[in-house]
């Protein structure tokens, strides 16, 4: 099982709660960029976006790249992979559970002695 | 206790059974009855203590061929005991890296059964935060970047 619940994990979903950091991650889905060009498309300063991507470093979500003055990002999706087969994981899991659940009751059920028939029996 | 769209990876899972709320809520707290229904599908046995009561522990014990000797074992305790419409525990297993994850089965009454909803937030409870989700949307990005 993937080391998913490590003491990174604060900071992944720190990282995660916040609607413009999922903005910067569903940007940097399509490949590699510039934090200068990620700063273009948000209504906010250079130095704003450049938080946010420091935070999504920090929790693992994005490597950076030095090349001249430029700063390259990409995602690195490892994390949020692992997530996802712990997910894929405790979902078949407990819907075998539940399923095993339904399956007990009704077998409990069928195990349960019928009731008689009653019988009239007439007396003169 | 309500349990809000959580930051942290988060699964959902729901059958209806045709069965009344009390009778599928009590099969939870019935060591018994647990042991039934956690029977791994290729073991032989489960192992079940239950102290059913808030703050109360349990333990269960999945036995099958490939486990150590005493088996899989996964433990917990009962945050919350509603019944019947409400159970939360923490959920500790090998496959939670032995660190606390948090359980919350709902049981809703519908036609001629109950509703059963599972959630499992990978996070202890105290840490589950109250603000929109990320992780679906997360998810569903990560879904495009394999295709």
């Amino acid at each position: 099982m993937p080391m998913i619940l490590d003491h990174r994990l604060d900071h992944i979903y720190a990282a995660i709660a916040d609607p413009t950091r999922r903005a910067i991650i569903d940007l940097l889905v399509r490949g590699e960029t510039t934090v200068g060009e990620l700063a273009g498309r948000f209504p906010m300063s250079f130095n704003g976006v450049s938080k946010h991507v420091k935070v999504l470093e920090r929790a693992g979500l994005l490597t950076r790249r030095v090349s001249g003055r430029e700063h390259w990002v990409a995602l690195r999706p490892a994390p949020l992979a692992d997530a996802a087969h712990w997910l894929d994981h405790y979902r078949a899991f407990w819907g075998t559970r539940l399923a095993a659940l339904e399956q007990m009751l009704i077998d409990e059920d069928a195990a349960k002695p019928r009731p008689r028939a009653r019988r009239t029996v007439r007396r003169k | 206790m309500t349990l809000p769209d959580s930051s942290a990876p988060t699964l959902v899972v729901r059958r209806t059974i045709p069965f009344p709320r009390e009778r599928v809520f009590d099969a939870w707290l019935d060591p018994k009855r647990l042991a039934q229904f956690m029977r791994p599908a290729s073991g032989r046995q489960a192992i079940v203590e239950v102290d059913p009561k808030a703050g109360g522990k349990f333990r269960i014990a999945m036995l099958h061929p490939k486990s150590p000797p005493d088996g899989t074992v996964h433990t917990g305790e009962y945050l919350l005991i509603e019944r019947p419409s409400r159970l939360v525990f923490t959920w500790i297993s090998p496959s939670t890296e032995q660190r606390a994850t948090t359980v919350t089965v709902d049981f809703i009454e519908r036609p001629g059964g109950t509703e059963i909803v599972l959630t499992h937030v990978a996070l202890p409870p105290k840490q589950i935060e109250g603000h929109r989700a990320g992780w679906t949307e997360i998810l569903g990005l990560l879904e495009r970047l394999t295709l």
